[in-house]
């Protein structure tokens, strides 16, 4: 066989050919995986009142509980960040469930993935354990199963029973707003953020009423009304992430 | 098969222990120590590592990125030959496939280890996010591994103990050789993909300041296509030193060297200038990360190994023609731009990771963490590596992956290879 090399004319037509359309794809599913398939009336979001939480992590244990989350692993860091007037301030830290969620852009089989109503979610039958996300959130929310939560859960039954089934070794997890309470609570007619079955375990579990959540396109909302009424604040804006978790701000007394 | 072994036992029966029985003895030890600590990992998870939630990509991160940078000679050589004519360059692009399709087996063997549910490996070939790079490059593994795979076929089809035993399937295997100029812009465009793609990955990621500048893709095509073809000239120069019944050309080894010096000078450039923008200002995260490359943990691996040893001093040697011209000098300079380019590989992995930049309101601060392999990553890419050697030195036996007077041949023995008669 005497093969000719392909003309430099053919090769580069070829290599346009092949350039385009994979810029073509990308560009048609760009905004694809940031963004939800299909609508929602619902955009769930959590004000956190930093002016009330006393930092006692009540919230986490209810979390774990609920979530049935190893020992190990926090979905909601509850971290000391500062002091104003001489008291500590104190910093919950859930998923910021973003709407441009870094986390849902790469991943390469689409196993975290962003809900209509703004939930960032975890199908953890899907997920290959690569990583990826994990170094990609700016947040620090996933946590690795590095090994089997087996075992009992030490804040069962002192703090709820466990509403979701545990992840399986190798795959990260992390916060849904307790998406589980939220789809049941509504097909039983009932209000997330103001009906406790309806409302994020945390939410439910703080002792002092800093943590509001329900649906941010709903300007009577007390998460919006909360907002419309004091200064507030998100975490690492400037990266554009576009939290759902907002903060009011510990000030010093006037 | 049956014939290796025959062969196999031919020299045990002699009883004598050559230096090529040695070394595979070596590897294949190595192997089944790596095999054990592999296993270790699928049985007992990711817990056994010292990987963790700040540091989740470590040792076999580095591993798989290496190999695929340590295959880049397949792409580069085969469009050589088939896309820009350069037939002279046939043989050494024959070593090049045949050393890019182990560096990729390496890649998904790393893979396959560090992946927290490898029994769910196919998910990404059925579950696809278009968006994300990893998507990208998953696909760009797996395709291009294929047309490696066929690119190969002709090698294994011409092996002398092959053709003699299957002759009918050698003369098919060897029928794929007309493909050659399709696979080989398929190969191209895969390849230029997947490299760059890889700094991507990292590249795309607003949270590690360090790695997030369009540039790292850049700086991952320019290093591979440097550190691809080293690795096959090298493969090929060590192959004539130790048999006598290889046979090279350093004439062209020697043209893809000087070709080499020259990636290493472009690669330097844009390096040097990608580094310096970042020591303007200060940007959280990313100074600490600079810094962590030039004065902190990683600066050993960065001046020396990366700069120093990986780049100048191989443009040093490749780029004169006297001391290029001396073997020993040349293969010095070729070993040290593939350590260049894993070191390049691991501080590029570990500069993001260890620098943390926090998320709390305030100030930005950047903290850092540590990471050292656990010894089941260190063995079990040992024993990646001792598979991958093990299967060159094989194809170099068995496979007459490095000979430069077959040139042309396996083009010319297509037809009458099915007719063959079965002794040699």
């Amino acid at each position: 066989m005497t093969e000719e090399t392909i003309g430099r004319r053919g090769f580069l037509k070829a290599a346009a050919a092949g350039a385009l359309a994979i810029a073509g794809l990308k560009v048609v599913r760009a905004a694809r995986a940031s963004e939800p398939e299909g609508s929602s009336p619902n955009s769930w979001g959590m004000v956190i009142d930093q002016r009330l939480c006393t930092g006692c992590g009540q919230c986490t244990l209810a979390c774990r509980a609920h979530n049935d989350v190893n020992p190990d692993i926090s979905w909601n860091r509850v971290i000391a960040a500062g002091e104003v007037d001489g008291k500590t301030v104190y910093l919950p830290r859930p998923c910021m469930h973003c709407e441009k969620p870094p986390c849902a852009e790469v991943c390469p089989v689409g196993a975290t993935y962003h809900r209509p109503d703004g939930i960032i979610m975890m199908d953890y039958d899907k997920c290959i354990g690569c990583r990826y996300c994990e170094v990609a959130c700016p947040y620090g929310a996933r946590a690795f199963n590095w090994e089997a939560f087996t075992g009992p859960n030490p804040a069962v039954p002192e703090w709820g029973h466990p509403e979701v089934a545990r992840r399986p070794r190798g795959v990260p997890e992390k916060c849904s707003f307790c998406y589980q309470r939220i789809d049941r609570g509504l097909g039983l007619g009932l209000r997330p953020g103001i009906d406790p079955e309806a409302s994020p375990a945390c939410v439910v579990a703080c002792p002092v009423g800093a943590r509001l959540f329900g649906n941010l396109n709903d300007p009577d909302s007390n998460v919006s009304l909360a907002l419309a009424g004091s200064p507030h604040y998100r975490l690492r804006e400037d990266l554009g992430t576009g939290p759902r978790v907002y903060y009011l701000p510990a000030r010093k007394e006037a | 098969m049956a014939s290796i072994r025959a062969r196999f036992r031919g020299a045990l029966g002699s009883f004598r222990i050559t230096p090529f029985v040695g070394w595979v003895g070596v590897l294949g030890v190595i192997l089944l120590v790596g095999v054990a600590a592999g296993l270790m990992v699928f049985v007992k998870g990711l817990s056994i590592t010292n990987l963790n939630d700040l540091v989740p990509w470590g040792l076999w991160i580095t591993l798989d990125l290496s190999s695929i940078a340590l295959s880049a000679g397949a792409f580069l050589l085969c469009a050589a030959v088939y896309l820009l004519g350069l037939k002279q360059l046939q043989p050494v692009a024959r070593t090049a496939t045949f050393v890019g399709l182990i560096g990729y087996s390496m890649a998904l063997l790393a893979l396959i280890m560090d992946i927290g549910r490898p029994d769910r490996f196919w998910h990404s070939i059925v579950f696809w996010n278009t968006h994300s790079v990893m998507w990208e490059v998953t696909m760009c593994i797996l395709l291009y591994f294929t047309v490696l795979i066929l690119e190969a076929a002709p090698i294994l089809g011409g092996a002398a103990w092959f053709r003699t035993r299957w002759p009918k399937l050698a003369g098919r295997l060897q029928t794929v050789h007309q493909l050659a100029p399709v696979l080989a812009i398929v190969g191209l465009c895969l390849s230029l993909l997947h490299q760059s793609s890889l700094g991507a990955a990292y590249g795309v990621l607003k949270a590690r300041p360090i790695w997030y500048r369009p540039d790292m893709s850049v700086l991952f095509i320019a290093s591979a296509i440097a550190a691809g073809p080293s690795l096959t000239v090298l493969v090929s120069m060590l192959a004539a030193r130790l048999s006598r019944k290889v046979h090279v050309d350093d004439r062209l080894l020697e043209k893809v060297a000087s070709f080499i010096g020259w990636v290493l000078v472009v690669y330097l450039y844009f390096r040097f200038w990608d580094a310096f923008a970042m020591t303007y200002t200060y940007a959280p995260g990313r100074t600490e990360g600079l810094q962590l490359l030039t004065r902190g943990p990683l600066a050993f691996n960065f001046w020396v190994l990366e700069i120093i040893l990986g780049a100048v001093v191989p443009i040093f040697i490749l780029l004169r023609p006297k001391l290029r011209a001396r073997q020993v000098l040349r293969m010095v300079a070729l070993a040290l731009v593939v350590v260049g380019v894993v070191a390049y590989r691991w501080d590029t992995n570990m500069a993001g990771q260890l620098t943390v930049v926090t998320y709390l309101p305030s100030e930005i601060v950047t903290r850092y963490t540590t990471y050292v392999p656990s010894l089941v990553e260190i063995l079990s890419s040992a024993g990646v590596i001792a598979y991958g050697a093990l299967a060159i030195t094989l194809g170099v036996r068995y496979l007459n992956v490095v000979d430069h007077r077959t040139r042309e041949a396996e083009s010319h023995v297509v037809a009458p290879a099915l007719a063959l008669p079965a002794s040699e």
